[in-house]
This record gives structure tokens, sequence and C-alpha cells, in this order.
């Protein structure tokens, strides 16, 4: 028996088997193989985490248990499964009476309000200068403002930890001591390092709303606002009635993405001090790591993540709903 | 046109621009005077025009000197930022490189001996070398060395593993968006576009179950798992981006290949690829720093003979009293080849880095 027969009567069998139009649909989707690698990871190390943190809110698991070895087989999920047993929604209904939980949600929320609002403000405000017809050699200073997003998060988050070092050699405490005031501790107080975490991400998030901003102002036609001028409207009845509409849906957009960003915001209070004094800035990703990493409640922790989480989803149907998703995926 | 002959050719373009200038200013700034003196233009207009690029000059810098200050404290090295308050003004004053020479340490070919036999002869010779040295901490009165060189290779392991795993599953899957039809393509493509923008913070949701998983396997503190980990979160983002620039080739040069009878393959490898080159070099460059970047899973994962770059900055950062000149040395080395790969590629590698109508 050749093996070119073999091939032939294994390409029968295949045909006796599978039904045409399964056959069909399989040669006009093969192209799909080529993509299925790439999903499959991707959905290994992003979607089983999360079904994974699920199985973990349901449970009381910490690390005397979790690590251990658990039932194995199918029940078992492979040996992914330690000692850990199965609570209900009791983390929920734990974490719903924390007050530290609550604390750490409503100080997320702030952080998210105050922070893009001062990243639209201040952006908007910059792309207006960087497009200003009275400031000359502006191509030049924008690929330099937007410097801050090319260099990388840990970096730049250091460096202002640095900045607001409370010794005196702290480039902040160095400022306040030229303009005549006492140095500051900035990390101890809990509304000044509420504002330092606000100061670092908007100049972490600025060069974005800057890049979005100039990018929508220049597509606003300039005989609109030349016809607005010869009109007699002022600066600022340009700005309202020509610019604002003009620019709102970039920038809306915009926001709801930088916005997803502060939400998630672990970094910046968790290099700078931990969340300090106490647990009071810890913003929820955080609050929920700490619970998990240093009080060793990976259970309340998991369930402080989906929480986390449910928002995150949140801000997805939002941007979905409202935004200019689409426009990015053509064809 | 390879994509090195044209950074080149623009390269030289741009180095000439950049030398005309000066001169060109100067013409500017007479031709205006003249017309002041003319009549023809309004000082007050050139006034409002100078003060406020003044201004914005100003500002500008203000608004960057996070930067200029880490710039300035690596070069007066060590003593003077820590104990003096007067060094630390705008101007540097006592330059060194004293903390820049900290961070990178002995640079040194190890010396050996090895012995070479010659089969069947009974030949056999030593060749002998000492330690090479190209840099010696020592010469230049620096005590003791930063762990930087260990950091950086265990980032670069990582760094390459990312790369090559990630390039296996992305390359084929935008070439099957950009050109083949299948089931539930574009809803797929949605899904990947949604988790690109706001799906980031997801993944740090998931650390706590992800560590649970990776300790219940053994695999922690194991850099190859981090690196397929990485290179799976790189998939949504730059499949898209490869995706949309693959869009931009014109479908006509495949057209003519399979109208001489290349194959399907082929005609992916020897027309699609080499004309989607810029866009391949830039989702490399992405890739490669989603791993030379990433702080808060290595963090978790890794123990300290694992430990990547920016572990190693962090480490210094929560030193009780931290050393800024040294610190500030190792975050600038650590940063500047990103800065200058991003300017780089942001004016070098055309279209590479345009997408979605946002121009980076």
């Amino acid at each position: 028996m050749s093996i070119s027969s073999v091939g032939a009567r294994s390409r029968q069998g295949y045909r006796a088997v599978v039904p045409e139009n399964v056959r069909e649909w399989i040669e006009t989707n093969s192209a799909g193989l080529l993509v299925l690698p790439g999903l499959f990871f991707f959905s290994l190390f992003m979607f089983f985490p999360l079904l994974f943190t699920i199985y973990l809110s349901l449970t009381d698991a910490e690390p005397a248990t979790v690590f251990q070895d658990g039932p194995g087989g199918v029940t078992g999920f492979f040996g992914l499964r330690g000692e850990e047993t199965f609570v209900g929604l009791g983390n929920y209904t734990a974490i719903m009476t924390d007050p530290g939980f609550w604390n750490s949600l409503g100080v997320t929320w702030l952080f998210v309000i105050c922070s893009v609002a001062l990243k639209v403000a201040f952006g908007v405000g910059l792309a207006m200068i960087m497009t200003s017809e009275k400031v000359r050699g502006k191509r030049y200073l924008r690929s330099i403002i937007i410097i801050p997003w090319a260099l990388p998060p840990i970096f730049t988050i250091t460096i202002w930890r640095g900045i607001f070092s409370s010794a005196r050699f702290g480039l902040a405490n160095q400022f306040l001591m030229t303009i005549g005031m006492e140095p500051q501790a900035w990390f101890s107080s809990r509304w000044m390092a509420f504002s330092t975490y606000l100061i670092t991400e908007m100049w972490l998030a600025y060069p974005f709303m800057v890049i979005i901003t100039v990018s929508a102002l220049q597509a606003v036609p300039d005989e609109l606002l030349d016809a607005a001028k010869v009109d007699g409207a002022g600066f600022y009845h340009r700005f309202v009635n020509v610019t604002i509409p003009a620019i709102k849906r970039p920038v809306m957009f915009a926001a709801i993405l930088t916005a997803a960003a502060s939400f998630t915001q672990f970094l910046i209070p968790f290099v700078f001090n931990r969340g300090a004094p106490g647990r009071d800035n810890q913003l929820i990703i955080l609050y929920g790591y700490q619970e998990a990493f240093s009080h060793d409640a990976y259970g309340a922790g998991a369930a402080i993540m989906m929480t986390a989480v449910f928002f995150i989803g949140i801000f997805m149907l939002f941007a979905v709903w409202k935004g200019r998703l689409a426009e990015g995926v053509n064809g | 046109m390879t994509l090195l002959e044209s950074i080149t050719r623009k390269l030289k373009r741009d180095t000439k621009t950049a030398l005309e200038k000066p001169s060109e200013f100067r013409k500017d700034v007479a031709y205006t005077i003249e017309g002041i003196q003319r009549g023809v233009v309004d000082p007050k207009d050139v006034a409002i025009r100078a003060l406020s690029t003044i201004a914005t000059v100003v500002f500008v810098f203000v608004l960057l000197i996070p930067v200029y200050w880490v710039l300035l404290m690596a070069l007066q090295g060590e003593g003077a930022t820590l104990y003096s308050s007067e060094s630390a003004g705008l101007i540097p004053t006592d330059v060194t490189f004293e903390a820049f020479i900290w961070v990178i340490g002995d640079l040194y070919i190890p010396g050996a001996v090895v012995g070479i036999a010659i089969p069947f002869t009974g030949i056999e010779f030593f060749l002998s070398w000492p330690r090479v040295y190209f840099l010696q901490t020592a010469d230049y009165g620096v005590e003791g060395s930063s762990n930087f060189t260990h950091y950086l290779r265990n980032s670069m392991f990582i760094g390459v593993a990312t790369v090559t795993i990630a390039m296996a599953m992305i390359v084929p899957a935008a070439y099957a968006f950009s050109r083949r039809e299948f089931y539930g393509r574009m809803k797929l493509l949605y899904g990947y576009v949604l988790f690109t923008q706001i799906g980031g913070g997801l993944g740090i949701a998931a650390l706590i179950a992800l560590y649970a998983i990776f300790s219940n396997l053994g695999v922690t503190n194991n850099r190859l798992v981090l690196s397929i980990y990485y290179a799976a979160m790189a998939v949504p983002f730059n499949t898209w981006l490869l995706k949309t620039y693959m869009d931009s080739i014109p479908v006509s040069y495949e057209e003519a290949a399979v109208m001489d009878g290349a194959s399907p393959f082929r005609v992916a490898w020897e027309i699609v690829l080499p004309l989607a080159k810029p866009g391949l070099a830039t989702i490399f460059i992405f890739i490669f720093l989603v791993g030379w970047m990433e702080f808060i899973i290595a963090q978790v994962v890794l123990r300290p003979e694992n430990y990547t770059l920016p572990i190693g900055l962090f480490m210094m950062v929560e030193e009780f009293t931290v050393p800024w000149g040294r610190f500030s040395a190792f975050a600038l080395l650590y940063a500047s080849p990103i800065v200058f790969i991003y300017l780089l590629a942001q004016r070098y590698i055309e279209s590479g880095l345009s997408f979605g109508g946002v121009e980076g």
C-alpha cells in the first residue's frame, strides 16, 4: 500500500464522514486558523485568570490553603485548586460591610473625577497654545511636550516620588523654600498625598489628551473661526460656540479612555507610599492587592478585584455606546 | 528602497535642515526688521508674537522640569545632591560621570585558559588571556557598582523571548485579518480594539488569580513563562496595528503574483511581509517595550535573581536613604533607549506609527 493511497483513502473517509456544508464552512473559514494561536494565548492569560478570580472570590483562599495540593482531577482544575473551601458570597458581604472598602472605592472615584477634569482642562489648554497662530515653532514644541508619553511609567513615577521627597532636597520642597515656605512631608497627610497623586497622574496622561485635542483642533475649519471673528465674536464666544462643538466628540472619547486608566491606577499610590497614611489613599486595585498579598486574604482580595472588573466593564460599555471605537475598525 | 536607506536619507535631510535653521532664522529676523522700518509690519504684532513664543517656551520648560532635574542630579554624582542644598540649582555645578560609572560597573571580558588539542597528532596547545577591562570603576574612584548589568540581562532575555513568541502569533493573525475573510472576523477585531483601549486594567485586576495559578503550577520566577504572558498581552494591540498597516499595502502586487502562479504562502511570504517591514519594525519595538516597561506582574512573580530593570529601579527608590544621583543615572540609562527609539520611530519609520487617526 503506497503512501499516496493512504492519503486518498483518508480523504475519501473525510468526505464520507463530514457533511458537505460543514466541509464548505471549514474551507471558507480556514484563514481563521491563523488567528487562533494568538486568540488562544490571549484568552488563556486574560480570561482564564479572570474566571479564576471569580472562583477565588467565592472561597476562603489564603496562602496557607490555596498553595496546598488540592483534590486534583477535573473537579480540582487539574491541580490548580488547593484546600480552600467554598464560602459562597461570604467575601462579598464581608467587603460590603468593610468601611475600608467603601473608603477605597470613594477615593478611587474622587481620583477619577478630579484627574479627568484636570487632564481635560490642562490638555485642551495646552493644545490651544500649541495650535495658536501667535506662537512660532509649534511643530518643535509639540514634539517636545509629548516626551512624557514616551517615558516608561515606572520611570516617571519613581522620579515624581523623588520630587515629592519629604527631605529638603526634594524638588517640590526646594521650590517651597525658594518662595519662603516651610518644607513639607508630602506623603504623610492624606489630602496632600492625594494631590501629589493627581499632579503625577496629570503629568503622565496630558500628552495623550494634547495629541487627541491638537488633531481635533486642526480639523476645525478656519473659515468658521474667521466668520465668527468678522461677526464680532470675542475669544470666549468663539471658543464656546465654534471650537467646543467641533472638538467635543474626540475629547469626550479620550476622556472615557483616560478615566478607565485612572480608575485602574495602581503604580502611583504603590510607589509613592502604598496608599498611606493608613489605608486612606489606597485606590481600589491597590486595596485588593494589599488585601491579598499583605493581609493574606486572597478570597477577599479577589472579591475586591471583581468589583473593579465590574466598573471596568461599565467603562467598556460606555466606550462602545458613546465612543467612536468602530471607526478604528475598518474593513 | 530598503528601510535603512530611507532612514539614512531622511537623517541626511534633517541634518541639513537643522544646520540651515539658524541662517533661516536670521533671515526671518532681518526681514521682519526691514518690514517694521518700512512700516509694512506692525511692531505691536511682532512684539505679541515674540512674547507669546517666549512665554510658551518657558512654560514647556517648566512642564518638563522633572526630566531636566533627573539629568542634572545624575550629572552631579553622589555627594553633591544629598547634603548641600546650593548644588541643586538649575545650572549644574561640578559635573561628574561618577554616578553613571557606578551604574554600569566594571566592563570586561573574563580571563580564561583554553586548551586546544588537534586530534590524531598529539599536538596540544593552550591559549590564555587575562581579564580585559573596558571600564574599571576603581580607576574613577567609584566604590562598588549597581546590579544594572544583571537586571539588563534579565530584561533582554525577557524582551527577546517576548518578541519571538509574540511575532509568531501576531504576524499570521494580522495577515488573516487584513487579507482573508472568516467567521467572526469583525467581531474579534472589535474586541481586540476594545481591549487595547480599556482592557489594560483587567490584567492587573486578575493579578491575584494569576499569581495563584503560577504558584500552583510551580512556574513563578520563570522568565520564559513571564515572556509568554507578555506576548499574549501584546496580541490585541499589535495585531490590530499590523493589520492596519497591511491594509495600506495595495492588493495589486498580490494579484499580479497570483496571476503568475504563486501559492498563497509564497504570496504572503515574498510579497506582503517584505512590503510590511515598517509595520513589522513598529510592532517589534512595541512588543519589546512591553517586557522592558512592565513592573507590576514582574514584581509579584519574579525573585531577586530574575529581577528586571523596572524592579531594579523601584528597589533603589525604596531604600531608606535614596542615593538620588545614582538613582537618576540608573533611571536615565533605563529610559533613554526608549525615548530614543520612540523619537526615531516617530520621525523615521513612516506611517508605521500612524493609526486610527492618531499620529504618534
